[in-house]
């Protein structure tokens, strides 16, 4: 029993046609289903029906699915999350569309987070059978799955402690005001798996998004990603470079509609029994932005 | 062509037809405390001091509500002039960011003018 993966990131933007443009030739992910007001997008190598949804009308995140590994533990963390005091709605299958039943969870954070064990298996676009190990005609950047998001919330601590004992996660890294066990928690990168992190906190307003991000391979695929952005005159935040934090090399930007994303490549494998990392705040610069040592003015302020 | 005029320091640079205030300011080598660029963040927000302006592109009502708007609040980044402004930035000034598009754009900038 575990949470396995962010499964899918349900977002609000001002332009569905615009969004389209970003998510599908930009990116390259696959618009797998449309509706009025709304798309849904998957990554190549992604099998389940969908990971991205955009809807139309405001800016900022609607909503985070994680996928659990068995269906009893819908119940198991329902009754955790209730426990701890979260407000938790039950969903139905349809309730979103091609994923079963599920629990809905009003985080410390205000964020929503679903919980579901189905959604519709559509296949990698290799499939799995002999696949071929990429696709022969990508798009744009050619994203092959979503990774991870960072949120921000006004007590780091409390939502840190939501994921480690309601949802089984643990922190790989810290960003905290001193060594002391005692010290002020501004920051935590948290995994259910072996990913470096499934989710990420900074300190920050409740119910804010700081980025999502997709995954890729290495330097080579953030630096061709940031030539396709070039040609796509994709507003860039910070790029590429590496972070100290995770180790992973990545580009910041924003969609259409300011919300911000990030390519994510090469974040080291985490296991549970891995010391947690700590940064001092005095280091969040190089923790973030591990080249330039320089924590720029939007990484705070910058949030939809 | 329409006249943009940032106080408090008072720089006036040309927008073009279509384009957004930012654009403008940033194609003539000017700068000031902006975020996403893309109507998301409200970090670029300033006033409306006087003026018309319009969005071609959707803003968020969360970003930018209609009060706010009617108040005189504008998104620099998505806010095209139809004629003449003259907007004013919030606890920040403009900068010359760059002297090369300052010169191309026709503006000498006297050092006075940079607040660097």
């Amino acid at each position: 029993m575990s949470v396995m993966r962010l499964g899918y990131v349900h977002a609000r933007v001002t332009d569905l046609a615009d969004a389209k443009q970003h998510y599908g030739e930009t990116l390259g992910l696959r618009a797998v289903h449309e509706e009025p007001g709304k798309v849904y997008f998957k990554g190549w190598d992604e099998y389940d029906h969908h990971s991205v949804v955009v809807e139309e009308g405001g800016v900022g995140l609607v909503k985070l699915g994680y996928k659990v590994s068995e269906l009893t533990d819908l119940e198991l963390y329902e009754k955790r999350a209730q426990q701890f005091g979260c407000i938790t709605e039950r969903m139905s299958a349809g309730d979103n569309l091609e994923v079963g039943d599920g629990v809905r969870v009003v985080l410390p954070s205000s964020h929503v987070v679903e919980l579901y064990h189905e959604m519709t298996t559509v296949g990698t676009d290799v499939g799995s059978h002999n696949p071929e190990v990429f696709p022969r005609h990508l798009v744009g950047v050619g994203v092959p799955r979503v990774d991870h998001a960072l949120l921000t919330t006004s007590d780091v601590a409390t939502t840190e402690r939501f994921f480690k004992d309601v949802l089984d996660f643990y922190p790989t890294e810290r960003v905290a005001t001193t060594l002391d066990d005692d010290a002020h928690v501004i920051g935590t990168w948290l995994t259910a798996g072996n990913t470096v992190h499934d989710i990420a906190f900074i300190e920050g307003p409740d119910n804010k998004l700081h980025h999502f991000a997709f995954e890729l391979g290495d330097w080579n695929e953030i630096g061709r990603a940031g030539a396709i952005f070039s040609m796509d005159d994709v507003s860039v935040d910070v790029g590429p470079t590496q972070h100290g934090i995770t180790r992973g090399r990545t580009i910041y930007f924003f969609d259409p509609s300011g919300n911000r994303n990030e390519v994510f490549a090469g974040g080291y494998v985490a296991f549970p029994d891995r010391p947690c990392v700590t940064w001092t705040v005095d280091q969040i610069g190089k923790g973030i932005f591990y080249v330039s040592r320089e924590l720029n003015e939007r990484f705070t302020s910058v949030l939809t | 062509m329409a006249s943009v005029t940032v106080d408090p320091d008072g720089i006036t640079v040309q927008a073009r037809d279509g384009e957004c205030i930012l654009s403008a300011l940033n194609r003539s080598g000017y700068g000031y405390r902006t975020g996403c660029r893309r109507g998301g963040c409200a970090l670029c927000k300033a006033d409306l001091v006087s003026g018309e302006v319009s969005y071609p592109v959707v803003v968020a009502d969360s970003v930018l509500p209609a009060e706010e708007q009617a108040g005189g609040a504008c998104l620099t980044c998505r806010a095209v002039p139809h004629g003449d402004v003259v907007i004013r930035l919030r606890d920040d000034r403009l900068r010359c960011t760059s002297s090369f598009l300052a010169a191309l754009a026709g503006r000498v900038t006297p050092a006075v003018e940079r607040n660097i």
